[in-house]
């Protein structure tokens, strides 16, 4: 082709090469990585992390372009860039693509996957140093980052259920990973079953989508079901039952009441599962699906309601579960549920850009948290318990220092990034009108604040508690888990400041207001004015003083830096709140709860069944079997043992079968 | 059209003939002839039915490849096979178990090698027979065929309690099949009566455009259910399925689950809904609820199974029973996914009973309360039966997961409560195979595996490559399921059309 010939026009839809090989390089390097890994990882022995850290930072980089290309350049504009692979199933008019978009929201999304899923294969470099196990672990880990990098790229409901599924096996996969431990084994079995109970929701809901529009491609299914709506093809409690399926199964990757019970038992995976898998990437799935799916949602106003009251509610209840409980890492998953059920609670009022930029910090510190206890877990040999740790402080100070970033974010004290988030998700919540979930929002802003500088102050501050065996041998982690620590740590203090000053104006809003512009026109959202001196700067005062008041509460029972603990005074308010603590000590017995009705009752219904099958059906054609044969006992005279008499036998029953037959049809 | 002259469909159904009768031949002393001939016999079946794809067309309606020589003029019955992408690719999958049991066998089998394994290939002529078989007479030949050499297979190689097994797999399958034969006579006197001519009375292409009388239809459908709601098994006659395999041989279960089963479903798509659409509309609720039932009633059941076998054996009930629903339902997706979920439950349990096989050599024992922390000893066994304990419960990516999603779309169509009770599946499935994994697998090494010591070996490279192909499938049908639903799409739409609009025969009443 002559150099002077001009480009030709950009014809739209049309997909450049370059841009379908960094889309499907996301999903293909650490599918790569995963089976590489998989089939000689075990020879490599202690560099058994080489291929699958490389995939990552592989993948890692393309991501970055690609946002890069979204959110800076816009080069794929506000519908984003599509990839057709092939179509996947062809059943008549049911067709389903593997199908890949990006758009603002699969970009921010990838930001976080990519980035912490990067951080934690390296942290997994020292700290699973030790471990006979680490290519299995490894390979998991690229299968994971495959599993939820098809999450959030799907570009339609069945793709992005295969996803959903994938990562939920690989969370079985690295919960269980210490196999050996029956805690361990059971741990992931509940983690995925819990799943399941969503996902019967949640393919309900596909299949309805489809039994209603035809198409289960998000592009179709967001401008057809609205269409329908509108044009009474389907009525209103269609659209709110089909959201509510959906939401069913957001509540049980994100872990939301009812379904919140596996998350907490996940914790007997690695630490660094724990951050990526269960803070960071995959239990903000249900997040992303109910933001993916906003058309739908915000044409189903009651839905949402129902979002915002389950979010809110296990907010505040997994904080109260979080104040007593003495594990690390099981305070931190308390915190991570009651945090996801801010995200949702944000996602209820209609404010989907606030639940998404949580979701973004939350990533970001509570990332850093999981993997600082793991450092910390490391330090003190494996040991989990917050009672037999304390005065770590300057034992393990880089530790200590990013982990009190971490803490200071999530409690929401400015200028870290969990500030921004959570003061936005409160004040529009305020502002929608739906105060009862800013006042709630706001009670569980003082008790996070609490319960965190409660587990700083039993980790690091007053005296050891730790084994005397231990104690001499406490060290700070390699530099492999260091340096991602001190990463999400300044990411954890800027990222907030970043992209959401101006004050519900930052360059997120910019970014996802294409996304999410069209729900809130629907739910009649008018972006008012920000009023610092008016209904915004009162709500930011509150909300900021309330985390500050958590916050120093911790201190003053618990410690802070060279500040004594005051056991006295906690064992008093133990003592004065002791029906409260035992029920918050106990996680509000959702664990016997859920023994009794499914595991025990559950069974008693299987065995019975079982006797049934046996007995009863089974005990039915013996029964029949047996008459036969005593009846058959005054006929044995006709047993000649010839086989001509038998035939004869056989063939004259046959007529006279078929010749009633023929009576029966010629009537 | 390289292999036009070729009696291909002939070729496949009788090379396992062929290989019997051979091995008939050579002195039992050598089995290492024999075992090479019977292997030889399977592969040339599954090469000959891949060959089938060759000049498969499947943009064309009706059958391929038709196969007729007169048999028994004065009836009309006919030697006639045909075939279209149904019975191809059921006809494919029942050469590659044949195949792969037949290796499994190598090893497990310890006596007269040679009298199984001419069992083992008659059993599989007569499973290709019944899914090619044109004439009704010709398909209960093949029909009854079957019966013979598995009730061998388990009454003479399986275990303790074998021939109480084993006559109960043949007593209840015979009342099912000889009511069946009536019905075929039945059908057959109906058209002779019309007509006044034998000429196509057991013709399958000319019985399916003849519009039987409803009150003919009502009770031929019943036989014909009853003969194949046993096979596949339906609930509520499907106890004679635990027994069958827990008592017989590791490949006798395989081919008993993967292809077998089979039948009776394949028995409904090709002769019970086009021979009888009136009937099956009238039937269809009560299957539907019997289907829903089985579901849900096998995968409870399986929860508390303590033997290995007799989980697969409730699962194999549940998983027929997406089956059955998806075949009742009336449904374009619906029927699609069940013939999709019998090939994926062939490959699937399948494997699952190679394995379940694989830990009875080392161990005698199939007792899951026995098991535990397999993980440590055994890691490629603990993967591969990892890899089909998760396919089996439907993960995306595998085979089991599109079959099972197009049985609930097509039935959430018609029926949504249906459809909401069926998918209450996926729990329970998921339940009682974790469980049982989790029992098996996980954990410290029990007391009695460890007992064993040095048996306790992981796969040899024999059973890997029995397993290794069904793996391959279970992927492949999991990411292409385009693979088998483009065969089947043309005849799925036949099949449908024709329950949806009957045809009232040209003599009819």
């Amino acid at each position: 082709m002559p150099f002077f010939t001009a480009a030709p026009e950009a014809v739209p839809g049309a997909v450049s090469a370059t841009d379908q090989a960094l889309v499907l390089s996301l999903i293909v390097l650490p599918l790569i990585g995963f089976g590489l890994t998989a089939l000689i990882g075990r020879r490599l022995g202690g560099r058994a992390w080489i291929i699958a850290v490389a995939a990552i930072v592989l993948t890692w980089l393309a991501a970055m372009v690609l946002v890069y290309q979204t959110l800076f350049v816009g080069a794929f504009g506000e519908a984003g860039l599509h990839v057709l692979v092939y179509e996947w199933i062809p059943a008549g008019a049911f067709t389903v693509d593997i199908a890949f978009g990006v758009d603002a929201l699969t970009a921010v999304m990838l930001i976080v996957v990519a980035t912490v899923g990067m951080l934690v294969h390296i942290y997994s470099i020292g700290y699973m140093a030790h471990d006979p196990g680490r290519w299995r672990f490894f390979a998991y880990l690229n299968l994971f980052m495959f599993s939820m990098l098809l999450l959030v790229l799907a570009d339609n409901f069945l793709l992005l259920f295969v996803a959903w599924e994938l990562v939920g096996l690989c969370s079985y996969l690295l919960v269980g990973f210490w196999y050996r431990r029956r805690s361990a084994a059971l741990a992931a079995k509940k983690a995925f079953l819990v799943n399941r109970v969503g996902d019967v929701g949640f393919t309900l809901g596909i299949v309805a989508i489809w039994t209603t529009v035809g198409t289960l491609d998000f592009g179709q299914v967001f401008q057809l079901l609205p269409e329908a709506l509108a044009t009474g093809a389907i009525e209103q409690w269609h659209m709110i039952g089909i959201c509510l399926l959906l939401f069913a199964g957001a509540m049980g990757k994100s872990a939301q009441f009812p379904l919140h019970v596996w998350l907490p038992d996940a914790m007997e995976g690695p630490t660094p599962v724990s951050a990526l898998i269960h803070a960071a990437t995959m239990v903000n799935a249900g997040v992303y699906l109910v933001a993916r799916s906003n058309p739908l949602f915000a044409q189903a106003p009651e839905a949402l309601v129902v979002v915002a009251a389950v979010g809110i509610f296990t907010a505040i209840m997994a904080a109260s579960i979080a104040f007593t409980q003495t594990d690390i890492k099981r305070v931190l998953a308390y915190s991570t549920l009651s945090q996801l059920g801010y995200m949702f609670a944000a996602l209820g009022v209609g404010a989907f850009i606030p639940a998404i930029f949580h979701l973004l910090t939350h990533g970001f510190f509570k990332g850093l948290l999981f993997l600082g206890s793991g450092s910390v877990i490391h330090a003190v040999h494996d040991e989990q318990d917050m009672d037999r740790m304390g005065g770590l402080r300057k034992r393990i100070a880089i530790t200590h220092l990013t982990m009190l970033v971490g803490s200071l974010a999530i409690a929401g004290i400015p200028p870290l990034a969990g500030f921004f988030s959570k003061d936005e998700i409160l004040a529009e919540s305020f502002k929608l009108g739906f105060a009862w979930v800013w006042f709630i929002g706001i009670v569980v802003a003082l008790m996070t604040g609490f319960y965190m500088f409660r587990l700083m102050g039993k980790t690091f501050y007053g005296p050891s508690h730790v084994d005397p065996e231990v104690e001499p041998r406490i060290h700070e982690s390699p530099r492999s888990m260091t340096v991602p620590l001190v990463v999400l740590a300044v990411a954890s203090a800027v990222v907030g400041l970043a992209l959401g000053f101006p004050f519900e104006n930052g360059i997120l809003h910019g970014w996802l207001e294409p996304v999410f512009h069209g729900a809130e026109e629907t739910l009649g959202h008018a972006g008012g004015d920000y009023q610092l001196f008016g209904i915004d700067g009162t709500l930011l005062l509150i909300s900021t003083g309330v985390s500050v008041a958590g916050v120093l509460l911790g201190w003053r029972f618990f410690g802070f830096l060279s500040r004594r603990p005051q056991p006295e005074a906690v064992e008093r308010l133990t003592q004065r709140l002791r029906p409260a603590y035992a029920f918050s000590k106990g996680k509000w017995y959702f664990d016997e709860l859920n023994d009794l009705l499914f595991v025990r009752l559950g069974g008693l219904v299987a065995r019975a069944l079982w006797w049934f099958d046996v007995h009863i059906i089974d005990g039915t054609v013996n029964g029949i079997a047996n008459l036969t044969r005593s009846s058959g006992g005054g006929l044995r005279q006709i047993q000649t043992g010839h086989v001509q008499n038998y035939a004869l036998g056989i063939a004259a029953g046959l007529l006279i079968i078929a010749l009633g037959y023929l009576v029966v049809v010629t009537r | 059209m390289v292999l036009s002259g070729v009696p291909l469909l002939t070729v496949v159904t009788f090379a396992p003939l062929v290989g019997a009768l051979l091995i008939a031949l050579v002195p039992r002393q050598r089995e290492g002839l024999i075992r090479w001939l019977a292997l030889t016999a399977a592969v040339v079946a599954f090469v000959a039915s891949l060959a089938l794809l060759v000049d498969f067309r499947p943009d064309i309606a009706g059958f391929q490849a038709v196969e007729e020589v007169g048999w028994i003029p004065a009836f009309g019955i006919e030697y006639k096979l045909g075939l279209d992408g149904i019975s191809l690719v059921l006809v494919i999958l029942t050469t590659t178990l044949s195949a792969i049991s037949i290796l499994a066998s190598f090893g497990p089998i310890k006596s007269r090698m040679k009298e199984y394994l001419i069992s083992f290939l008659i059993l599989e002529v007569g499973l290709i027979g019944v899914f090619l078989a044109l004439d009704l007479f010709l398909f209960y030949i093949f029909w009854e065929i079957v019966l013979v050499p598995m009730y061998l297979i388990i009454g003479i190689w399986g275990g303790t309690n074998r021939i109480y097994a084993t006559l109960k797999f043949v007593l209840y399958t015979l009342v099912g099949s000889l009511l069946m034969l009536v019905a075929i006579l039945a059908t057959a006197f109906s058209f002779q009566a019309a007509t006044g001519s034998w000429a196509g009375a057991f013709d399958f292409e000319q019985l399916r455009t003849f519009g039987f009388d409803p009150g003919l239809q009502f009770l031929a459908f019943g036989a014909f259910f009853l003969a194949f709601a046993i096979k596949v098994p339906m609930f509520p006659l499907h106890t004679w399925l635990p027994d069958a395999h827990v008592e017989a041989p590791t490949a006798g279960s395989v081919i008993l689950a993967a292809v077998m089963l089979k039948l009776g479903a394949y028995g409904f798509i090709r002769f019970a809904l086009p021979l009888f659409p009136q009937a099956a509309q009238e039937w269809a609720p009560a299957i539907i609820v019997l289907s829903l039932i089985a579901i849900i009633y096998g995968a409870i059941v399986a929860l508390v199974q303590p033997d290995l076998k007799k989980l697969v054996a409730y699962s194999s009930v549940s998983h027929m029973g997406f089956v059955t629903l998806g075949i009742f339902i009336f449904q374009e997706q619906g029927l699609q996914g069940a013939i999709l979920q019998m090939v994926n439950h062939g490959v699937i349990t399948g494997a699952l009973f190679l394995l379940v096989g694989v830990i009875y050599e080392r161990t005698h024992d199939r007792a899951i309360a026995k098991m535990g922390g397999l993980a440590a000893p055994t890691p490629v066994y603990a993967a591969i039966f990892g890899f089909f304990m998760l396919a089996s419960l439907g993960l995306p990516g595998m085979s089991g997961f599109v079959g099972e999603f197009l049985v609930l779309l097509g039935t959430f169509d018609v029926s949504p409560i249906a459809a909401a009770i069926a998918t209450f599946v996926i729990i329970l499935s998921a339940a009682y195979l974790m469980w049982m994994f989790q029992r098996v697998v996980f954990g410290e090494l029990s007391d009695f595996l460890r007992g064993l010591g040095h048996h306790l070996t992981d796969m040899t490279p024999r059973e890997l490559l029995t397993v290794t192909p069904l793996v391959g499938l279970t992927l492949a049908l999991g990411v292409a399921p385009g693979l088998v639903l483009d065969l089947i799409a043309m005849p799925v739409t036949e099949v449908l059309a024709r329950v949806a609009a009957p045809l009232v025969g040209a003599a009819g009443p």
